[in-house]
């Protein structure tokens, strides 16, 4: 735990640097349960049938759906760039979307994250804390075309 | 189910809401579906261990439940521009949890008939509002 509450010069550097991409599958499978779990009842995004009478070519993501990070168990997906932090505790402080484009079951997106701001900040609640801002640009692979952009919140504690 | 919307009869200050039940199999669906396995939100022990009164519900999955009423709003002809929320607090799961939006501002931008909404999440009780946000989307004049 810290006991400043300056950013240190390692954290500064992570700011508008861009971390590693992170390739996301949109599969058939994923947007069912996606779905599912979110209480959809447009047959569109489970059958293909209903999906094509609605005039799209294969199941839709509903939105906010981006699919999978492909897992590797030698290696934990990580979309952001690294700084040494010295809270172990993390919430998720909230999150904005900005679809651009229909994504569909069978595209596969590159995600890449940049931290656009970091903020140390005393809390009632949680002690110090450290507020990082981000942003994850998603990109179709098979032509290029950005389909949507999220913003997220962290707070680390 | 919200029925999808005509610009044209929609006015400002109309209120669309659904209420969904958040059991834990809704949450271990959406571990899976999201790839969130943190224990707090399906392992009661593991809860309690971590001070809290029950599991609780994903934040993400409230949002992509703001999302999904937007969806249903914009019907298939429409489409969400933007929508965002902010995690205020927890929601412990085996309650109903009620899905808002609120049309603030209706007007015309680009050749596109636009809704500004203010969402949220709603605790069973009606009162405890723990995911406030925004939102625009465009749907069929």
């Amino acid at each position: 735990m810290t006991d400043e509450l300056e950013l240190t010069q390692d954290m500064k550097d992570a700011i508008d640097r861009e971390g590693d991409p992170v390739f996301y599958e949109v599969t058939t499978l994923g947007i069912r349960t996606f779905a599912r779990a979110v209480g959809y009842t447009n047959t569109k995004y489970y059958d293909e049938d209903a999906a094509q009478a609605a005039g799209h070519s294969t199941l839709p993501s509903p939105p906010g759906y981006l699919g999978m990070p492909v897992w590797n168990p030698n290696k934990e997906p990580s979309r952001q760039p690294t700084f040494n932090n010295p809270f172990t505790k993390n919430l998720n402080g909230g999150t904005q979307v900005q679809p651009i484009q229909q994504v569909y079951a069978g595209d596969v997106l590159s995600a890449v994250s940049r931290i656009t701001n970091l903020t140390m900040s005393p809390s009632k609640s949680l002690g110090k804390m450290l507020i990082r801002e981000t942003e994850t640009v998603y990109t179709r692979q098979s032509d290029g075309v950005v389909v949507a952009k999220t913003q997220g919140q962290g707070i680390s504690y | 189910m919200v029925s999808a919307q005509n610009w044209n009869e929609v006015s400002e200050g109309q209120v669309f809401t659904l209420t969904e039940p958040m059991d834990s199999q809704r949450l271990v669906i959406w571990a899976a579906a999201s790839g969130d396995f943190y224990q707090i939100h399906y392992d009661d022990d593991f809860a309690k261990g971590n001070n809290l009164p029950d599991i609780i519900v994903h934040g993400a999955l409230k949002g992509m439940l703001v999302g999904r009423l937007l969806d249903e709003i914009c019907g298939d002809s429409g489409r969400i521009t933007n929508f965002g929320v902010s995690y205020r607090g927890m929601d412990p799961a085996r309650q109903d949890l009620t899905v808002h939006a609120t049309v603030i501002k209706k007007y015309e931008e680009n050749g596109e008939h636009l809704l500004d909404l203010e969402v949220g999440v709603k605790q069973e009780d009606g009162s405890t509002e723990t995911t406030p946000g925004t939102a625009t989307i465009a749907v069929p004049a």
